[in-house]
Protein backbone atom coordinates (compact mmCIF):
# COMPACT_ATOMS: atom_id res chain seq x y z
CA UNK A 1 0.00 0.00 0.00
CA UNK A 2 2.85 2.34 0.78
CA UNK A 3 4.52 2.01 -2.36
CA UNK A 4 1.75 1.80 -4.34
CA UNK A 5 0.89 5.26 -2.88
CA UNK A 6 4.18 6.20 -3.58
CA UNK A 7 3.94 5.64 -6.92
CA UNK A 8 0.95 7.21 -7.34
CA UNK A 9 1.95 10.61 -5.74
CA UNK A 10 5.32 10.55 -8.60
CA UNK A 11 2.48 9.71 -11.08
CA UNK A 12 0.34 12.06 -10.55
CA UNK A 13 2.94 14.82 -10.35
CA UNK A 14 3.95 13.80 -13.55
CA UNK A 15 0.67 13.58 -15.36
CA UNK A 16 -0.04 17.21 -13.74
CA UNK A 17 2.45 18.67 -15.89
CA UNK A 18 1.53 16.53 -18.99
CA UNK A 19 -1.58 17.64 -18.20
CA UNK A 20 -0.45 21.38 -18.13
CA UNK A 21 1.67 21.22 -20.92
CA UNK A 22 -0.76 19.46 -23.21
CA UNK A 23 -3.43 22.04 -22.15
CA UNK A 24 -0.94 24.32 -23.62
CA UNK A 25 -0.69 22.10 -26.88
CA UNK A 26 -4.14 21.65 -27.58
CA UNK A 27 -5.24 25.60 -26.84
CA UNK A 28 -2.59 26.24 -30.03
CA UNK A 29 -3.39 23.26 -31.66
CA UNK A 30 -7.20 24.89 -31.51
CA UNK A 31 -6.22 28.02 -33.14
CA UNK A 32 -3.46 27.29 -35.16
CA UNK A 33 -4.19 23.82 -36.50
CA UNK A 34 -0.73 22.61 -36.19
CA UNK A 35 1.61 20.62 -32.64
CA UNK A 36 3.54 23.17 -31.15
CA UNK A 37 6.86 21.24 -31.50
CA UNK A 38 8.65 24.11 -29.78
CA UNK A 39 6.37 24.26 -26.51
CA UNK A 40 8.45 22.28 -24.25
CA UNK A 41 11.81 24.01 -25.63
CA UNK A 42 9.83 27.61 -25.05
CA UNK A 43 9.38 26.55 -21.44
CA UNK A 44 12.56 25.44 -20.71
CA UNK A 45 14.02 28.58 -21.65
CA UNK A 46 11.71 30.15 -19.71
CA UNK A 47 12.96 27.98 -16.60
CA UNK A 48 16.76 28.81 -17.21
CA UNK A 49 15.42 32.41 -16.81
CA UNK A 50 13.54 31.67 -13.06
CA UNK A 51 16.62 29.99 -12.73
CA UNK A 52 18.89 32.81 -13.43
CA UNK A 53 16.68 35.22 -11.23
CA UNK A 54 17.16 32.73 -8.04
CA UNK A 55 21.00 33.11 -8.48
CA UNK A 56 20.50 36.42 -8.08
CA UNK A 57 18.72 35.66 -4.97
CA UNK A 58 15.26 36.77 -6.02
CA UNK A 59 12.23 35.19 -4.51
CA UNK A 60 11.15 32.02 -6.14
CA UNK A 61 8.01 33.02 -6.40
CA UNK A 62 8.74 36.30 -7.68
CA UNK A 63 10.94 34.16 -10.46
CA UNK A 64 7.58 32.25 -11.56
CA UNK A 65 5.85 35.04 -12.14
CA UNK A 66 8.77 37.09 -14.29
CA UNK A 67 9.31 33.49 -16.20
CA UNK A 68 5.11 33.42 -16.66
CA UNK A 69 5.60 37.02 -17.95
CA UNK A 70 8.09 35.94 -20.25
CA UNK A 71 6.48 32.64 -21.28
CA UNK A 72 3.43 35.29 -22.39
CA UNK A 73 6.00 37.44 -24.54
CA UNK A 74 7.70 34.69 -26.04
CA UNK A 75 4.66 32.63 -27.00
CA UNK A 76 2.92 36.12 -28.14
CA UNK A 77 6.13 36.75 -30.35
CA UNK A 78 6.29 33.88 -31.49
CA UNK A 79 2.64 33.68 -32.93
CA UNK A 80 3.22 37.53 -34.41
CA UNK A 81 6.47 37.09 -35.80
CA UNK A 82 7.40 33.59 -37.11
CA UNK A 83 3.59 32.04 -37.27
CA UNK A 84 1.32 34.31 -38.82
CA UNK A 85 3.71 34.96 -42.48
CA UNK A 86 3.78 31.45 -42.52
CA UNK A 87 0.79 29.83 -41.37
CA UNK A 88 -1.34 31.48 -44.50
CA UNK A 89 1.57 29.83 -47.27
CA UNK A 90 0.68 25.21 -45.72
CA UNK A 91 0.56 23.58 -42.61
CA UNK A 92 3.69 21.73 -43.33
CA UNK A 93 5.50 24.88 -43.62
CA UNK A 94 4.56 26.28 -40.25
CA UNK A 95 5.67 22.84 -38.56
CA UNK A 96 9.01 22.79 -40.26
CA UNK A 97 9.16 26.48 -38.85
CA UNK A 98 8.06 25.19 -35.13
CA UNK A 99 10.90 22.68 -35.65
CA UNK A 100 13.31 25.13 -36.89
CA UNK A 101 12.25 27.23 -33.49
CA UNK A 102 12.85 23.88 -31.46
CA UNK A 103 16.25 23.71 -32.39
CA UNK A 104 17.16 27.41 -32.06
CA UNK A 105 15.30 27.55 -28.43
CA UNK A 106 17.57 24.41 -27.33
CA UNK A 107 20.76 25.48 -28.96
CA UNK A 108 20.66 29.17 -27.30
CA UNK A 109 19.52 27.46 -24.22
CA UNK A 110 23.41 26.32 -24.74
CA UNK A 111 24.86 29.19 -25.64
CA UNK A 112 23.66 31.07 -22.61
CA UNK A 113 23.82 28.39 -20.06
CA UNK A 114 26.20 25.59 -20.90
CA UNK A 115 25.68 22.01 -21.16
CA UNK A 116 26.03 21.26 -17.08
CA UNK A 117 22.72 20.59 -15.23
CA UNK A 118 21.33 23.05 -12.66
CA UNK A 119 19.27 22.38 -9.41
CA UNK A 120 16.30 24.68 -9.25
CA UNK A 121 14.99 25.83 -6.04
CA UNK A 122 11.57 25.45 -5.22
CA UNK A 123 8.50 27.20 -4.49
CA UNK A 124 7.68 25.46 -1.52
CA UNK A 125 9.76 23.70 1.14
CA UNK A 126 11.63 21.23 -0.19
CA UNK A 127 14.21 19.64 2.43
CA UNK A 128 14.38 16.02 3.07
CA UNK A 129 12.26 15.95 5.76
CA UNK A 130 9.33 18.46 4.09
CA UNK A 131 6.77 15.66 3.67
CA UNK A 132 3.29 14.36 5.48
CA UNK A 133 3.00 11.14 5.55
CA UNK A 134 -0.44 9.67 4.06
CA UNK A 135 -0.93 5.75 4.14
CA UNK A 136 2.48 5.19 5.64
CA UNK A 137 3.70 6.89 2.12
CA UNK A 138 5.49 10.42 1.87
CA UNK A 139 3.71 12.77 0.63
CA UNK A 140 6.44 16.06 -0.30
CA UNK A 141 5.23 19.62 -0.34
CA UNK A 142 6.83 20.29 -3.63
CA UNK A 143 4.25 17.60 -5.26
CA UNK A 144 1.37 18.60 -3.10
CA UNK A 145 2.35 22.81 -4.10
CA UNK A 146 2.89 21.20 -7.86
CA UNK A 147 -0.87 19.71 -7.70
CA UNK A 148 -2.52 22.71 -6.05
CA UNK A 149 -1.11 25.15 -8.69
CA UNK A 150 -1.74 23.00 -11.71
CA UNK A 151 -5.14 22.72 -10.27
CA UNK A 152 -5.65 26.48 -10.17
CA UNK A 153 -3.88 26.77 -13.63
CA UNK A 154 -6.46 24.54 -15.03
CA UNK A 155 -9.09 25.94 -13.96
CA UNK A 156 -8.74 29.52 -14.48
CA UNK A 157 -8.48 28.53 -17.75
CA UNK A 158 -11.86 26.59 -17.99
CA UNK A 159 -12.97 29.46 -16.46
CA UNK A 160 -11.67 31.86 -19.05
CA UNK A 161 -12.38 29.33 -22.10
CA UNK A 162 -16.18 28.95 -20.91
CA UNK A 163 -17.43 31.97 -18.87
CA UNK A 164 -15.53 34.84 -20.59
CA UNK A 165 -16.20 37.05 -23.52
CA UNK A 166 -12.22 36.22 -24.44
CA UNK A 167 -13.29 32.53 -23.71
CA UNK A 168 -15.59 32.89 -26.43
CA UNK A 169 -14.21 34.40 -28.84
CA UNK A 170 -10.94 32.27 -28.87
CA UNK A 171 -13.70 29.26 -29.13
CA UNK A 172 -15.18 30.70 -32.05
CA UNK A 173 -11.62 31.68 -33.58
CA UNK A 174 -10.78 27.77 -33.22
CA UNK A 175 -13.92 26.99 -34.87
CA UNK A 176 -14.17 28.89 -37.89
CA UNK A 177 -11.59 31.74 -38.51
CA UNK A 178 -12.98 33.31 -41.24
CA UNK A 179 -16.84 33.17 -39.85
CA UNK A 180 -15.17 34.69 -36.34
CA UNK A 181 -13.20 37.91 -38.18
CA UNK A 182 -16.81 38.48 -40.31
CA UNK A 183 -18.15 38.38 -36.61
CA UNK A 184 -15.95 41.45 -35.71
CA UNK A 185 -13.64 39.37 -33.81
CA UNK A 186 -9.80 40.51 -34.36
CA UNK A 187 -8.49 37.06 -35.12
CA UNK A 188 -5.09 38.06 -35.08
CA UNK A 189 -4.68 39.38 -31.65
CA UNK A 190 -6.98 36.49 -30.33
CA UNK A 191 -4.31 33.84 -31.76
CA UNK A 192 -1.34 35.71 -30.13
CA UNK A 193 -3.26 35.96 -27.03
CA UNK A 194 -3.53 31.94 -27.59
CA UNK A 195 -0.20 31.77 -27.74
CA UNK A 196 1.28 33.75 -25.07
CA UNK A 197 -1.35 31.78 -22.58
CA UNK A 198 0.22 28.53 -23.80
CA UNK A 199 3.71 29.21 -23.43
CA UNK A 200 2.98 30.64 -19.94
CA UNK A 201 1.76 27.86 -18.45
CA UNK A 202 4.53 26.08 -20.42
CA UNK A 203 6.65 28.69 -17.82
CA UNK A 204 4.70 27.63 -15.00
CA UNK A 205 4.87 23.73 -15.62
CA UNK A 206 8.79 24.03 -16.12
CA UNK A 207 9.41 26.06 -12.94
CA UNK A 208 7.64 23.29 -11.08
CA UNK A 209 8.60 20.72 -12.70
CA UNK A 210 12.32 21.21 -12.20
CA UNK A 211 12.61 21.25 -8.27
CA UNK A 212 11.35 17.55 -7.99
CA UNK A 213 14.84 15.94 -8.59
CA UNK A 214 18.10 17.80 -8.27
CA UNK A 215 20.15 18.98 -10.98
CA UNK A 216 17.03 18.42 -13.78
CA UNK A 217 17.74 21.47 -15.82
CA UNK A 218 19.39 21.06 -18.37
CA UNK A 219 19.27 21.41 -22.16
CA UNK A 220 17.34 17.80 -22.50
CA UNK A 221 15.03 18.21 -19.83
CA UNK A 222 11.99 19.08 -21.60
CA UNK A 223 12.14 17.43 -24.96
CA UNK A 224 10.98 13.76 -23.47
CA UNK A 225 8.07 16.06 -21.14
CA UNK A 226 7.45 17.11 -24.40
CA UNK A 227 6.77 13.98 -26.26
CA UNK A 228 4.63 12.56 -23.42
CA UNK A 229 2.19 15.83 -23.14
CA UNK A 230 1.91 15.33 -27.03
CA UNK A 231 0.93 11.53 -26.61
CA UNK A 232 -1.67 12.72 -23.45
CA UNK A 233 -2.93 15.50 -26.03
CA UNK A 234 -3.26 13.25 -28.32
CA UNK A 235 -5.02 10.72 -26.38
CA UNK A 236 -7.58 13.34 -24.75
CA UNK A 237 -8.15 14.29 -28.32
CA UNK A 238 -6.19 17.33 -29.86
CA UNK A 239 -9.47 19.79 -29.78
CA UNK A 240 -10.77 18.93 -26.13
CA UNK A 241 -8.79 21.12 -23.54
CA UNK A 242 -10.53 18.83 -20.72
CA UNK A 243 -9.51 15.16 -22.34
CA UNK A 244 -5.91 16.81 -22.52
CA UNK A 245 -6.38 17.30 -18.66
CA UNK A 246 -7.91 14.31 -17.82
CA UNK A 247 -5.35 12.12 -20.32
CA UNK A 248 -2.31 13.96 -19.07
CA UNK A 249 -3.09 13.13 -15.57
CA UNK A 250 -3.66 9.80 -16.69
CA UNK A 251 -0.67 8.92 -18.37
CA UNK A 252 1.44 9.84 -15.65
CA UNK A 253 0.16 7.73 -13.00
CA UNK A 254 -0.31 4.87 -15.50
CA UNK A 255 3.17 5.13 -16.53
CA UNK A 256 4.55 5.21 -12.81
CA UNK A 257 2.65 2.59 -11.26
CA UNK A 258 3.62 0.53 -15.01
CA UNK A 259 7.43 1.22 -14.79
CA UNK A 260 6.87 0.74 -10.21
CA UNK A 261 5.74 -2.69 -10.65
CA UNK A 262 6.71 -4.44 -14.22
CA UNK A 263 10.18 -4.33 -13.67
CA UNK A 264 10.17 -5.59 -17.29
CA UNK A 265 9.75 -1.55 -17.92
CA UNK A 266 11.60 0.14 -15.38
CA UNK A 267 12.52 3.17 -15.62
CA UNK A 268 14.15 2.18 -19.16
CA UNK A 269 10.91 1.89 -21.30
CA UNK A 270 8.95 4.71 -19.12
CA UNK A 271 8.67 6.64 -22.26
CA UNK A 272 8.04 3.71 -24.23
CA UNK A 273 4.37 3.74 -22.72
CA UNK A 274 3.99 7.31 -25.05
CA UNK A 275 4.40 6.12 -28.20
CA UNK A 276 2.74 3.13 -27.22
CA UNK A 277 -0.55 5.33 -25.89
CA UNK A 278 -0.07 7.28 -29.40
CA UNK A 279 -0.09 4.31 -31.88
CA UNK A 280 -2.98 2.71 -30.25
CA UNK A 281 -4.98 6.04 -29.92
CA UNK A 282 -4.23 6.61 -33.83
CA UNK A 283 -5.80 2.90 -34.63
CA UNK A 284 -8.43 2.96 -32.59
CA UNK A 285 -9.81 6.08 -31.92
CA UNK A 286 -8.11 8.90 -34.45
CA UNK A 287 -10.53 11.77 -32.43
CA UNK A 288 -9.10 10.89 -29.18
CA UNK A 289 -11.13 10.19 -26.11
CA UNK A 290 -12.69 13.14 -26.14
CA UNK A 291 -11.79 14.77 -29.36
CA UNK A 292 -14.64 15.60 -31.82
CA UNK A 293 -15.62 14.21 -34.87
CA UNK A 294 -17.13 17.40 -36.04
CA UNK A 295 -21.14 17.18 -36.26
CA UNK A 296 -22.59 19.27 -38.81
CA UNK A 297 -26.01 18.96 -41.25
CA UNK A 298 -25.86 21.00 -43.88
CA UNK B 1 -28.97 59.05 -49.09
CA UNK B 2 -25.74 56.92 -50.20
CA UNK B 3 -24.34 54.19 -48.00
CA UNK B 4 -22.57 51.87 -49.58
CA UNK B 5 -20.60 53.19 -53.21
CA UNK B 6 -18.55 51.22 -55.02
CA UNK B 7 -16.53 52.56 -58.01
CA UNK B 8 -14.13 50.41 -60.24
CA UNK B 9 -13.48 47.04 -58.21
CA UNK B 10 -11.36 45.36 -59.12
CA UNK B 11 -9.68 42.06 -57.20
CA UNK B 12 -9.08 38.38 -57.31
CA UNK B 13 -7.87 35.54 -55.99
CA UNK B 14 -3.52 35.97 -56.33
CA UNK B 15 -2.82 36.74 -59.88
CA UNK B 16 -6.08 35.45 -61.34
CA UNK B 17 -8.37 38.45 -61.75
CA UNK B 18 -12.09 38.21 -61.17
CA UNK B 19 -13.49 41.31 -60.80
CA UNK B 20 -12.86 43.81 -63.70
CA UNK B 21 -14.30 47.32 -62.01
CA UNK B 22 -17.46 46.51 -60.60
CA UNK B 23 -19.22 49.93 -59.67
CA UNK B 24 -22.44 49.75 -57.58
CA UNK B 25 -24.12 51.57 -55.01
CA UNK B 26 -27.07 50.73 -51.74
CA UNK B 27 -28.72 53.63 -50.24
CA UNK B 28 -29.64 53.53 -46.39
CA UNK B 29 -32.37 51.33 -46.04
CA UNK B 30 -32.86 50.01 -49.60
CA UNK B 31 -32.60 46.24 -50.47
CA UNK B 32 -30.56 45.78 -53.92
CA UNK B 33 -29.81 42.31 -55.31
CA UNK B 34 -26.60 41.17 -57.14
CA UNK B 35 -27.70 38.47 -59.68
CA UNK B 36 -25.12 36.48 -62.18
CA UNK B 37 -24.08 33.29 -63.07
CA UNK B 38 -21.84 30.96 -61.81
CA UNK B 39 -17.93 32.56 -61.78
CA UNK B 40 -19.89 36.35 -62.66
CA UNK B 41 -17.88 37.22 -59.20
CA UNK B 42 -20.78 37.88 -57.45
CA UNK B 43 -19.06 36.34 -53.79
CA UNK B 44 -15.93 38.27 -55.33
CA UNK B 45 -17.38 41.14 -54.69
CA UNK B 46 -19.25 40.41 -51.67
CA UNK B 47 -15.81 39.11 -50.02
CA UNK B 48 -14.27 42.28 -50.86
CA UNK B 49 -16.53 44.90 -49.65
CA UNK B 50 -16.20 42.18 -45.89
CA UNK B 51 -12.23 42.53 -46.17
CA UNK B 52 -11.59 39.15 -46.89
CA UNK B 53 -9.51 39.57 -49.93
CA UNK B 54 -8.00 42.76 -50.78
CA UNK B 55 -8.76 44.77 -53.81
CA UNK B 56 -8.76 47.66 -55.60
CA UNK B 57 -10.90 51.45 -56.60
CA UNK B 58 -13.07 52.56 -54.14
CA UNK B 59 -15.03 51.47 -51.28
CA UNK B 60 -16.83 54.13 -48.98
CA UNK B 61 -19.16 53.85 -46.60
CA UNK B 62 -21.14 56.85 -45.65
CA UNK B 63 -18.30 58.82 -47.64
CA UNK B 64 -15.91 56.77 -45.75
CA UNK B 65 -13.18 54.15 -47.24
CA UNK B 66 -13.32 51.14 -45.94
CA UNK B 67 -11.06 49.65 -48.72
CA UNK B 68 -8.46 47.63 -47.36
CA UNK B 69 -9.71 47.43 -43.82
CA UNK B 70 -9.53 43.63 -41.42
CA UNK B 71 -12.95 42.57 -41.84
CA UNK B 72 -13.72 42.91 -38.02
CA UNK B 73 -12.63 47.07 -38.86
CA UNK B 74 -15.51 46.76 -41.80
CA UNK B 75 -17.78 44.80 -39.41
CA UNK B 76 -17.35 48.18 -36.78
CA UNK B 77 -17.88 50.24 -39.75
CA UNK B 78 -21.35 49.07 -40.00
CA UNK B 79 -21.64 46.12 -42.44
CA UNK B 80 -22.30 42.73 -41.49
CA UNK B 81 -21.64 39.61 -44.04
CA UNK B 82 -23.64 36.11 -44.15
CA UNK B 83 -21.28 34.72 -45.91
CA UNK B 84 -22.42 31.44 -48.08
CA UNK B 85 -22.12 28.37 -46.59
CA UNK B 86 -23.53 30.27 -43.71
CA UNK B 87 -20.19 29.93 -41.46
CA UNK B 88 -21.72 28.42 -38.65
CA UNK B 89 -20.06 27.45 -35.37
CA UNK B 90 -20.87 24.04 -35.28
CA UNK B 91 -19.48 23.10 -31.88
CA UNK B 92 -20.78 26.00 -30.38
CA UNK B 93 -24.55 26.48 -29.22
CA UNK B 94 -26.70 28.13 -30.95
CA UNK B 95 -26.78 31.03 -27.62
CA UNK B 96 -22.71 31.17 -27.83
CA UNK B 97 -23.17 31.85 -31.84
CA UNK B 98 -25.40 34.82 -31.34
CA UNK B 99 -23.04 35.81 -28.58
CA UNK B 100 -20.39 36.05 -31.04
CA UNK B 101 -22.19 38.06 -33.32
CA UNK B 102 -21.74 40.84 -30.78
CA UNK B 103 -18.32 40.94 -30.27
CA UNK B 104 -18.01 44.86 -31.56
CA UNK B 105 -20.28 45.87 -28.68
CA UNK B 106 -19.96 46.63 -25.50
CA UNK B 107 -23.20 47.50 -23.74
CA UNK B 108 -24.22 43.91 -22.42
CA UNK B 109 -27.75 45.31 -21.58
CA UNK B 110 -28.43 45.94 -25.27
CA UNK B 111 -26.85 42.98 -26.38
CA UNK B 112 -29.34 40.90 -24.22
CA UNK B 113 -32.48 43.05 -25.91
CA UNK B 114 -31.44 41.85 -29.00
CA UNK B 115 -30.79 38.86 -28.10
CA UNK B 116 -34.41 38.22 -27.02
CA UNK B 117 -36.12 39.88 -30.34
CA UNK B 118 -33.40 38.04 -32.46
CA UNK B 119 -35.02 34.74 -30.85
CA UNK B 120 -38.80 35.87 -31.22
CA UNK B 121 -37.97 36.92 -34.72
CA UNK B 122 -37.08 32.97 -35.36
CA UNK B 123 -38.83 30.90 -32.68
CA UNK B 124 -37.57 27.60 -33.92
CA UNK B 125 -33.64 29.64 -33.01
CA UNK B 126 -34.92 29.98 -29.17
CA UNK B 127 -35.65 26.12 -29.27
CA UNK B 128 -32.50 25.26 -29.90
CA UNK B 129 -30.88 28.17 -27.47
CA UNK B 130 -28.20 25.16 -25.64
CA UNK B 131 -28.41 22.76 -28.81
CA UNK B 132 -25.03 22.98 -31.13
CA UNK B 133 -25.24 24.97 -33.76
CA UNK B 134 -24.17 22.09 -35.89
CA UNK B 135 -27.34 19.99 -35.36
CA UNK B 136 -29.50 22.59 -36.64
CA UNK B 137 -31.19 22.08 -39.97
CA UNK B 138 -30.10 23.91 -43.41
CA UNK B 139 -32.83 26.63 -43.12
CA UNK B 140 -32.04 27.02 -39.42
CA UNK B 141 -28.56 27.43 -39.80
CA UNK B 142 -29.41 30.29 -42.33
CA UNK B 143 -31.68 31.88 -40.30
CA UNK B 144 -28.83 31.85 -37.24
CA UNK B 145 -26.37 33.22 -39.74
CA UNK B 146 -28.72 36.55 -40.79
CA UNK B 147 -29.33 37.14 -36.57
CA UNK B 148 -25.75 36.53 -35.87
CA UNK B 149 -24.95 39.08 -38.37
CA UNK B 150 -27.36 40.94 -37.15
CA UNK B 151 -26.22 41.13 -33.34
CA UNK B 152 -23.11 43.69 -34.19
CA UNK B 153 -26.29 46.17 -35.53
CA UNK B 154 -25.41 47.07 -39.03
CA UNK B 155 -26.43 49.25 -41.19
CA UNK B 156 -25.84 47.21 -44.21
CA UNK B 157 -26.44 43.39 -44.61
CA UNK B 158 -24.92 41.62 -46.80
CA UNK B 159 -26.53 38.19 -48.06
CA UNK B 160 -24.13 36.08 -49.99
CA UNK B 161 -26.64 33.33 -51.54
CA UNK B 162 -29.09 32.95 -48.64
CA UNK B 163 -31.27 30.57 -50.57
CA UNK B 164 -28.30 28.02 -51.37
CA UNK B 165 -28.75 24.14 -50.55
CA UNK B 166 -32.89 25.43 -48.93
CA UNK B 167 -36.16 23.73 -49.56
CA UNK B 168 -38.28 25.94 -51.71
CA UNK B 169 -40.21 26.86 -48.77
CA UNK B 170 -37.83 27.16 -46.44
CA UNK B 171 -36.15 29.74 -49.23
CA UNK B 172 -39.67 31.87 -49.22
CA UNK B 173 -39.59 32.13 -45.06
CA UNK B 174 -36.06 33.44 -45.12
CA UNK B 175 -36.83 36.17 -47.86
CA UNK B 176 -39.73 37.27 -46.03
CA UNK B 177 -37.83 37.01 -42.85
CA UNK B 178 -35.77 39.52 -45.00
CA UNK B 179 -37.73 41.84 -45.89
CA UNK B 180 -39.32 42.06 -42.16
CA UNK B 181 -36.00 42.70 -40.76
CA UNK B 182 -35.40 45.34 -43.46
CA UNK B 183 -38.94 46.96 -42.40
CA UNK B 184 -38.69 47.27 -38.74
CA UNK B 185 -35.53 47.85 -38.52
CA UNK B 186 -34.07 49.98 -42.09
CA UNK B 187 -31.29 47.87 -42.26
CA UNK B 188 -29.72 48.43 -45.64
CA UNK B 189 -29.31 44.84 -47.27
CA UNK B 190 -26.91 43.73 -50.84
CA UNK B 191 -28.41 40.31 -51.58
CA UNK B 192 -26.56 37.85 -54.01
CA UNK B 193 -28.84 34.94 -55.27
CA UNK B 194 -28.75 32.79 -57.84
CA UNK B 195 -32.99 32.23 -57.16
CA UNK B 196 -33.53 35.57 -59.50
CA UNK B 197 -37.34 35.99 -59.47
CA UNK B 198 -37.76 35.58 -55.74
CA UNK B 199 -35.01 38.27 -54.90
CA UNK B 200 -35.77 40.93 -57.71
CA UNK B 201 -39.66 40.56 -55.75
CA UNK B 202 -38.71 41.48 -52.47
CA UNK B 203 -35.60 44.04 -53.79
CA UNK B 204 -35.88 47.41 -54.81
CA UNK B 205 -32.71 47.61 -57.58
CA UNK B 206 -30.75 45.04 -58.92
CA UNK B 207 -27.33 44.80 -60.70
CA UNK B 208 -26.55 42.25 -63.45
CA UNK B 209 -23.06 40.44 -63.46
CA UNK B 210 -21.19 39.37 -66.20
CA UNK B 211 -17.82 38.01 -66.13
CA UNK B 212 -16.57 40.33 -63.70
CA UNK B 213 -18.49 43.59 -64.75
CA UNK B 214 -22.07 45.21 -64.51
CA UNK B 215 -23.80 44.35 -68.31
CA UNK B 216 -27.01 45.42 -66.22
CA UNK B 217 -28.73 47.67 -63.59
CA UNK B 218 -31.81 49.42 -62.64
CA UNK B 219 -35.19 48.59 -60.90
CA UNK B 220 -36.04 45.05 -59.88
CA UNK B 221 -39.43 45.19 -62.09
CA UNK B 222 -37.35 46.43 -65.20
CA UNK B 223 -34.62 44.13 -64.79
CA UNK B 224 -37.20 41.48 -64.10
CA UNK B 225 -38.74 42.32 -67.68
CA UNK B 226 -35.12 42.88 -69.67
CA UNK B 227 -34.12 40.54 -72.36
CA UNK B 228 -30.97 40.28 -70.37
CA UNK B 229 -32.13 38.43 -67.10
CA UNK B 230 -34.28 36.50 -68.85
CA UNK B 231 -31.44 35.10 -70.83
CA UNK B 232 -29.25 34.24 -67.94
CA UNK B 233 -31.35 33.07 -65.41
CA UNK B 234 -35.02 32.04 -66.65
CA UNK B 235 -33.87 30.60 -70.09
CA UNK B 236 -36.20 31.71 -72.78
Amino acid sequence: MQLFLEYLFAGISNGAIYAALALALVMVFRGTGTINFAQGEMALFTTYIAWGLTTKNVPVVLCLLIATAAGFVLGAVTERVLIRPIERKSLLATLIVLLGLFLALNSLDGILWGNQNYTMPSLFPNAVSSFITVGGARLYWANLGLWIVVAVLVGAMFQLFNHTRLGLHMRATASNRESASLSGIPVGRILMLGWGFSAAIGAIAGVLLTPLSPDSLGVGEMFPILIQASAAALFGGLDSPGGAVIAGLLMGVVEALLSGYVPAIGGQLQEAIAFVAIVLVLLVRPQGLFGSKEVERV
Amino acid sequence: MTLLEITDLRGGYGPSMVLHGISLRVDEGEIVVVLGANGAGKTTTMRAIAGLISSKGAITLDGHSIIGMRPDKVVAAGIALVPQGRGTFAKLSVDDNLLIGAAKRRDRAGVKDDLERWYEVFPRLAERKKQPAGTLSGGEQQMLAIARALMNRPRLLLCDEPSLGLAPLVVREVFSLLTRINSEQQTAMLIVEQNAELALEIASRAYLLEAGTVVSEGTAASLRDSDAVRRAYLGY
